[in-house]
């Protein structure tokens, strides 16, 4: 087991190289010139030069590739074109923001989906089975600044039960992050589990017509333990991956809520640095986020194996 | 099952905890004030719609920077309401006969936030620096020769040819502010300002908010509010709900179709007061057939500002068609274009020219000039123009601007104040922002000379006819001068919303 995750680390960095190189290259066909955003329309041939060369973007494009990456393997991510801060502590500053949005949606997506997508799948064709269908065709057709708006209106405004927006940290204030990650962790919760209950849904009946449930059932075992014992823990493997890829890119940052909710998290981060043309924080937040999915594919790899022991890593 | 479900719960714990290590890692948590520190003024939180890129204000270009470092910095004069330069850290200034010295005295006593004392030393280290690192605002001293600091209180301002604009080049916003030299060598000043004006930085949380208490040392009337917090809220919608939740107390960030509505109602203050900006449509006379000005005065004359405003803006513009708005010192009562078809169509048959397609360069940046742009579209549509939209990110439109890739654009100037802000740079044959290219021997000479004219009269004058050749020539098709929109709740008072969107809060008091 050790052995396997030492090679899959291995291969993670490489990977990360790759990413880097990928970005760094995308960023230079990107049009738009970042010395041009910093200085706005007020644009003077002798301010312009000086702030380029400032910045170091009048080297090679080789130098200024082959100097990110020397500095990024000592833990050096640059520093912000725009504010002039190390990109690490940026990025690493919005990280509990976006970790804590996310897992609080995801939490809120699997309670949804996983007693609806099971319970629809075990009375197929009944009523409740039409009310998640049309639930979940809701949830991924509703856009979800639509969503978000709607709430704030309701919640916020007409109820004035919850802030309309902003942040408080967990480790400041629990009741106070509760508060204002409710919104905007329930906008992307119901999305996801749209998503999820779905899946969950087809997942569970594809198993509900195995042979071993026939069996179960032909024991005589009680419907209920059929479910939660031989169904549900095998329709549960491709559910991870599902749960798995929808936090991993939710930890990417979820940019359009981010940015309405004015949470200070990855997205937000993202979008202003495209906004700027902040290279080394897009670079940055970009590597964080690939970090992440190969961490969550890792975790995936490992949690197969605890759930279906015919799986063994090697 | 429940073996997996307790592996789950121990990988949700763990990444839980990174979350919450992750946290009290993080700088910046700051408890709110509240009034907690005993002072009566509560602190007053005021949504902007974004986040500032640094708080160095020799180095920003952004509003939303700006918005914070009014309350943080100070200049050595400063523009009162009317936009008259008035003293701050000078108390008085003289000019020599030959208008080429000028000597300014600082007032007494001024700190630091920090304590440390403000002298004449920090105004050369602050002008030297801005000229010296070529930074964004060097422009405004391009006929400044040296700056000295004979005694501690004493500014001298040498220049190269009169300059009777000097101060507002030297005073018109914080982007001139006077710095603390500590402050800039050890890099502090990117979140951690010091200067001497009513407020101080206290804390910067990247993405959320900047937190601002009041700087007991301040020079001036001490602030009535114990401090300001900025939190940046991009969606006008949110923002209207936390001003009406009272969650804050101020912001410019509200959805302009409901700014009527607010007005009338009786919750909030809503003040909107006309802006010393303006927008603009030009034509690129690098280009065929835009090089003939039959053609930029065909489309002056197929517009109608009056729908582009209403469509733009929900009637919160007034429209003019020269760029210093009504109300100004410098206004110039001009309009000699009004929404005319027949005589567009009979402009553009002189030019020999039909069925023109013009690319029309907006940005996503600035909403306004994509609705504009609709309404162009189809105004221009009815004398034969096709209009071709191109709706691009900021950064890419700055791009094509800069290399003249475009037969027109929409857009706006921001914060001028003198006339030679609003003319020179933009019309003068060799001016750094003359995107459009435009070149006229009258108007370059004319621009040359108001620029040193002292005769306030005869410069005046100058601009006038400055004025009425560019509309005339149609370098650029000026649409409107836009209200600065400004909203508060009924417990604020001694604000006052200003023609150039500086939000000043050392005035205002917050009622319990």
């Amino acid at each position: 087991m050790s052995r396997f995750i030492l090679r899959r680390l291995l291969q993670s960095a490489v990977v990360l190289l790759g990413v880097t190189l990928v970005v760094f290259l995308l960023l230079q066909l990107v049009p738009g010139d970042p010395v041009r955003v910093a200085l706005g329309t007020r644009f003077d041939p002798q301010t312009y030069e000086a702030l380029r060369s400032r910045a170091g973007l009048d080297r090679p494009l080789l130098t200024q590739y082959l100097s990110y990456v020397g500095n990024a393997l000592t833990g050096d991510l640059g520093v912000s074109f725009r504010s002039g801060q190390p990109v690490t502590t940026i990025v690493l500053e919005r990280l509990p923001a976006t970790l804590s949005l996310a897992l609080t949606a995801v939490l809120i997506a699997v309670l949804i989906a996983l007693p609806l997508g099971v319970l629809a799948a075990v009375r197929n064709g009944s009523a409740l089975d039409h009310a998640a269908r049309v639930f979940s065709q809701f949830g991924v057709s509703v856009p979800d600044f639509w969503m978000g708006i709607m709430g704030i209106l309701l919640f916020a405004g007409v109820l004035g039960w919850l802030p309309p927006s902003g942040y408080v940290a967990l480790t400041d204030d629990p009741a106070g992050w509760l508060s204002h990650v409710l919104l905007p962790a329930a906008t992307i919760g119901l999305v996801t589990a749209s998503i999820l209950t779905r899946f969950i849904r087809s997942s569970v009946l594809e198993v509900l017509s195995a042979d071993h449930v026939r069996t179960a059932e032909a024991k005589g075992l009680r419907g209920r333990v059929v479910v939660l014992r031989h169904v549900l823990r095998n329709a549960l493997i491709p559910v991870v991956t599902v749960v798995a890829v929808q936090l991993a890119s939710l930890l990417g940052g979820v940019i359009v809520v981010e940015v309405l909710f004015a949470w200070p998290g990855i997205g937000r981060l993202t979008y202003d640095a495209v906004q700027a043309r902040d290279y080394p924080v897009l670079q940055g937040a970009v590597l964080l986020v690939a970090a992440l999915f190969l961490v969550m594919n890792l975790l995936v790899d490992i949690l197969y194996a605890r759930l279906d022991p015919r799986i063994r890593v090697r | 099952m429940s073996n997996f479900g307790s592996r789950l719960a121990g990988a949700t714990l763990a990444v839980v905890l990174v979350a919450a290590g992750g946290c009290s890692a993080g700088k910046g948590v700051d408890v709110d004030g509240g009034g907690a520190t005993g002072g009566a003024g509560g602190v007053l939180t005021a949504a902007i719609g974004g986040e500032p890129d640094q708080l160095d204000p020799h180095k920003t270009s952004a509003y939303y920077s700006f918005q914070v470092l009014e309350n943080v910095y100070d200049t050595l004069v400063e523009p009162d309401e009317n936009l008259e330069m008035k003293p701050a850290l000078a108390t008085e200034w003289k000019t020599s006969d030959d208008q080429l010295t000028w000597t300014f005295t600082l007032r007494e006593g001024v700190k630091f936030s920090d304590g440390s004392p403000l002298t004449s030393q920090d105004v050369k280290y602050s002008f030297d620096r801005i000229v010296g690192e070529k930074l964004n605002n060097a422009y405004r001293f391009a006929s400044v020769k040296s700056v000295a600091a004979p005694d501690p209180k004493t500014v001298v301002v040498t220049l190269s040819a009169p300059t009777p604009n000097l101060l507002a080049n030297l005073g018109g916003f914080k982007g001139v502010a006077i710095v603390q030299k500590a402050n800039i060598e050890s890099g502090a000043v990117k979140t951690k300002p010091v200067g001497s004006g009513p407020f101080a930085v206290s804390a910067y949380t990247s993405g959320d908010s900047v937190k601002l208490v009041r700087n007991d040392n301040y020079w001036g009337d001490k602030p009535k509010l114990d401090g300001v917090t900025f939190t940046f809220v991009k969606d006008p919608t949110v923002a209207l709900q936390n001003l009406r939740g009272g969650e804050v107390q101020w912001t410019d960030n509200l959805p302009p179709q409901q700014v009527p509505s607010l007005k009338d109602g009786g919750d909030l203050e809503v003040q909107t007061t006309p802006s010393s900006d303006y927008w603009y449509l030009t034509l690129n006379q690098a280009r065929k057939p835009y090089s003939d000005v039959n053609v930029r005065r065909a489309v002056a004359f197929a517009l109608d500002p009056a729908a582009i405003t209403k469509a733009a803006k929900f009637g919160l513009a007034t429209t003019n068609q020269t760029a210093i708005p009504k109300g100004s010192a410098w206004y110039y009562e001009y309009a000699p274009y009004r929404h005319d078809p027949a005589q567009a169509k009979q402009l553009l048959g002189q030019a020999g020219v039909t069925g023109l397609t013009m690319e029309l360069m907006v940005t996503s940046e600035y909403p306004e000039t994509v609705s504009a742009a609709q309404v162009i579209a189809a105004q221009l549509k009815e004398v034969g123009i096709t209009v071709r939209i191109r709706t691009l990110d900021f950064a890419q439109w700055l791009d094509e601007q800069g290399k003249g890739n475009f037969d027109a654009f929409m857009l706006g100037w921001l914060g001028n104040i003198d006339p030679d802000e609003f003319y020179y740079a933009q019309h003068h044959s060799g001016g750094t922002f003359n995107f459009q290219k435009y070149r006229n021997p009258a108007v370059d000479k004319l621009l040359d000379q108001a620029r040193t004219e002292t005769d306030q009269a005869a410069r005046k004058q100058a601009y006038d006819q400055v004025a009425k050749q560019v509309v005339d020539d149609a370098s650029y098709i000026y649409l409107y001068n836009p209200d600065v929109v400004q909203g508060w709740s009924k417990k604020v008072t001694g604000y006052q919303a200003r023609t150039d969107r500086a939000i000043r809060f050392r005035d205002v008091a917050l009622a319990k």
